[in-house]
């Protein structure tokens, strides 16, 4: 009678129970992968003309360089449309293609081009991104960096950085053996270098102004090492910092008021903050044991990082822009140098010396935490770009110094520039105001 | 004896008759002077008559009229002069009648002399005459005056009379009019009496029908009364008697329903049992397929570079029997559109899914769909 009981009141609750099975299948994705984004950028109709620049191509090799994007072969393109209503998004999808870009060039008299392009959800038939520009043939190759970069930007939410400028400077060794050094400026993808400044002593640590106009540097063209503040739109320069001793590695501050200096002017090199208009100095550090060099401003503009071997070996210390006690920030290894912070100040590149080599590293400043990005050992002088999603380094290949890049994840690497020519001491620009 | 009338006219029309005679005599006497006979004869039988009625004319007179003998004498005196006189003159007349027979060569002669003498005397008896008719006049004024003075007695007598007439009338009207009043007063009377009365009629007839009416509405109640009683016992006869039917239904519906229950309960049971083995196969078919969905859109979701730990975008997931998308929807964002994309996107490449080979697991996934959380690690 009692296990009969039992097995009753059990069935009973089964009826008052819900089903177990009647909740929907649930799934949990964490993994992902972290592949480049699979995209089609078909190549813009021409109408019948021949523009002088392939504006496809920038835009290809734009969102490819960053590796966040893979572009389709030309040779695996299903159709070739130029307009939405040749569009068949079906196509698209079997390809897995999440975005499709197309586009038009045309031009009337060869002088000035009307371009267009769309960039479309595949999975959606929705267009993400569509505009209209006119541009001499001069203005072809922007445009298509310009167009990298609304793509980019659709696509990952972050800002594009194909509109953005390098600085670096360049050593060549003309036919009478003589070294000519020139400081530079160039796309973001290291075409089209326009040389700012040319001077047959050497030319080092160029840094921009926040605004873009403008570039501090150490020339040693008066045969001491001497900071300029040049404009880049007019040529004009002046000399801010020609001290007693050493006068290098200047760095502006946020606000592009001041300047942070390496000074040795009272023997030891010190970091410095001169204040732009009337040049006053405030002297940062204070320590005549150790060679501290290479600020860098936090984003707030209260704190400067900078390198110091005042630990025996060169580290990377943090102290208050009006001076102060330092804080020790690196702990990895026993080098790390050439400190460059994140636009979001959430991260430090430097370079790393470990092993005999030197890569370029970045540490969280949250966790403490360091990566390194490179693993060629001669990387040097990293900068980041005004997005925070790659940093440019200068590194040896065959003997000759060239610029590359590494996102900040380390998945992606970059050459810039090819060998030929000694380049390094690369700065990134800061984004287009 | 003569008749006094008679003998007042004759005296009357004696001197009457004497003038037209003399008046005759004076004419004839000078346009027909031959006719002289016949003229002379009447003049004597009229003087004859006159004599003898005069008595008789006195005595009449005397007798008739004592009150006014006095007046009469002097009158009757005065009118024997006169007759006297005219006697006189008749006699002279005659006298000289006879002389002019006698002589008529004088008469001519005398005739102016004698028209003259009648002339004077026809005036004397002018003024006789004249004094008569002013005492005649006199006397119908005395006459008239008696009877003004009888007529005013007669009319004060009228007045008297009328005014005790008016007083009469006044009288009589003023006893009809009291009389009227104290008809109207009666008759007022009277009607208050027969208002009263049909009053009282009126309040003792309604009396009478309202008791008639109580009594009729008593009457009536106690019928429904009994009459509703009668119903109520009808009826809680009739419900005690459904009562008892629906009692025997219901005692007999439970015994069924109870049978049919534990029928139901032993095949529910089966069923259940039935159904969780069923279920129990189902959950185990997609454990397995759960996997091999993970599996796949792991494979086809590009991660974006940026998805930090921390992001979560729910989608649901309808699928059609070959396993290609229905739908995909964003239950919860996960707040980054791109993020929230990137996980659509790999489950529109990892389609068509595959599909269990359990028809009811199949059935199940297509009817309730798949909901999948994207949470980058």
């Amino acid at each position: 009678m009692a296990p009969k009981l039992i097995r009753s009141l059990a069935l009973m609750a089964m009826f008052f129970m819900p089903i177990q099975a009647s909740a929907v299948l649930k799934v949990e994705i964490t993994g992902g992968s972290d592949s480049a984004l699979p995209i089609a950028i078909v190549p813009f109709g021409a109408e019948g003309i021949k523009a002088p620049e392939d504006i496809t191509s920038i835009i290809r090799n734009d969102l490819e360089s960053t590796g966040r994007f893979a572009p389709l072969d030309n040779q695996d393109l299903v159709s070739r449309p130029t307009e939405q209503s040749q569009v068949n998004f079906a196509d698209w999808r079997l390809l897995r293609s999440e975005g499709l870009v197309i586009g038009k060039i045309s031009s009337q008299d060869g002088e000035n081009y009307q371009v267009q392009f769309q960039l479309f959800d595949v999975y959606r038939g929705q267009q993400l991104a569509g505009k209209r520009y006119q541009v001499p043939a001069s203005g072809l190759r922007a445009l298509g960096h310009q167009i990298a970069d609304v793509i980019y930007e659709t696509l990952t939410g972050e800002k594009g950085i194909f509109s953005t400028r390098l600085a670096f400077v360049t050593q060549i060794t003309a036919g009478d053996g003589k070294k000519r050094f020139a400081l530079q400026i160039s796309d973001a993808d290291g075409a089209n270098p326009r040389t700012v400044l040319q001077s047959t002593q050497p030319i080092m640590s160029p840094s921009w102004g926040p605004d873009g106009n403008q570039l501090a540097y150490v020339s040693f063209e008066n045969g001491k090492t001497e900071v300029f503040v040049q404009q880049l739109q007019s040529g004009q320069r002046k000399s801010v910092a020609s001290f007693e001793g050493i006068n290098s590695a200047p760095a502006w501050s946020p606000d592009g008021k001041k300047l942070a200096l390496t000074l040795s002017r009272n023997g030891n090199p010190e970091i410095y903050v001169m204040e732009l208009a009337n040049g006053d100095l405030i002297r940062v550090t204070n320590n005549a044991q150790a060679i501290d060099t290479e600020a860098v401003w936090s984003r707030d503009g209260n704190e400067i990082y900078f390198t110091s071997d005042r630990g025996g070996r060169p580290q990377i210390y943090k102290v208050s822009a009006n001076g102060g006690r330092a804080e020790r920030i690196s702990f990895e290894g026993n080098y790390n140098a050439s400190p460059d912070l994140s636009p979001d100040g959430s991260k430090l590149a430097m370079v790393h010396g470990a092993n005999g080599g030197f890569y370029i590293a970045v540490q969280d400043l949250k966790t403490g935490a360091m990566q390194v990005l490179t693993d060629s050992g001669r990387a040097e002088s990293p900068s980041f770009a005004p997005n925070g999603q790659m940093i440019l380094y200068a590194t040896e290949q065959k003997g000759s110094g060239v610029l590359a890049a590494v996102s900040v994840d380390g998945r992606i690497h970059q050459r810039l520039s090819e060998s030929g020519t000694v380049v390094r001491e690369p700065a990134w620009s800061p984004l287009k105001k | 004896m003569k008749h006094p009338i008679v003998q007042t006219l004759l005296a009357g029309g004696t001197s009457t008759i004497l003038h037209i005679l003399l008046f005759l005599l004076l004419i004839f006497s000078f346009d027909m002077p031959t006719d002289i006979r016949q003229f002379g004869q009447p003049e004597v039988e009229i003087v004859q008559a006159t004599v003898v009625d005069e008595d008789l004319v006195l005595e009449e007179m005397a007798r008739l009229q004592e009150a006014e003998e006095k007046k009469r004498a002097a009158e009757e005196e005065r009118q024997q002069k006169l007759d006297e006189q005219l006697e006189k003159t008749q006699d002279e007349l005659a006298r000289k009648e006879q002389e002019f027979l006698d002589m008529q060569e004088r008469a001519k002669l005398d005739a102016e002399k004698l028209k003259q003498e009648a002339e004077l005397e026809q005036q004397r008896l002018k003024e006789l005459e004249q004094q008569r008719i002013e005492q005649e006049e006199a006397r119908k004024q005395a006459e008239l005056e008696r009877q003004q003075a009888e007529q005013a007695k007669q009319k004060a007598e009228a007045e008297r009379k009328a005014a005790e007439e008016a007083k009469q009338r006044a009288d009589a009207e003023r006893l009809a009019a009291e009389k009227a009043r104290e008809e109207a007063v009666a008759k007022r009377k009277a009607e208050e009496e027969a208002r009263r009365k049909a009053e009282e009629e009126a309040k003792r007839k309604a009396e009478e029908e309202a008791k008639r009416k109580a009594e009729e509405e008593a009457k009536r109640k106690a019928e429904e009364e009994a009459k509703r009683k009668a119903a109520e016992a009808e009826a809680k006869r009739k419900a005690a008697e459904a009562e008892a039917k629906r009692k025997a239904e219901a005692e007999r519906l439970a015994a069924e329903k109870s049978r049919a229950e534990a029928e139901q309960a032993l095949q529910r049971q089966l069923d259940a049992e039935a159904e969780q083995r069923k279920q129990k196969r189902i959950a185990g078919v997609l454990d397995t397929y759960g996997l091999q969905i993970q599996q796949r859109i792991t494979r086809y979701w590009t991660k974006p570079a940026n998805a930090e730990a921390g992001l979560l975008v729910t989608l649901e997931v309808k699928l059609i029997p070959g396993g290609d998308i229905r739908s995909v929807r964003v239950i919860k964002s996960s707040g980054s559109e791109i993020f929230d994309r990137s996980a659509e996107n790999a489950v529109y490449k990892a389609a068509p899914m595959p599909m269990p080979s359990d028809p009811d697991a199949a059935q199940k996934i297509i009817s309730e769909g798949i909901e999948i959380y994207f949470k980058p690690e």
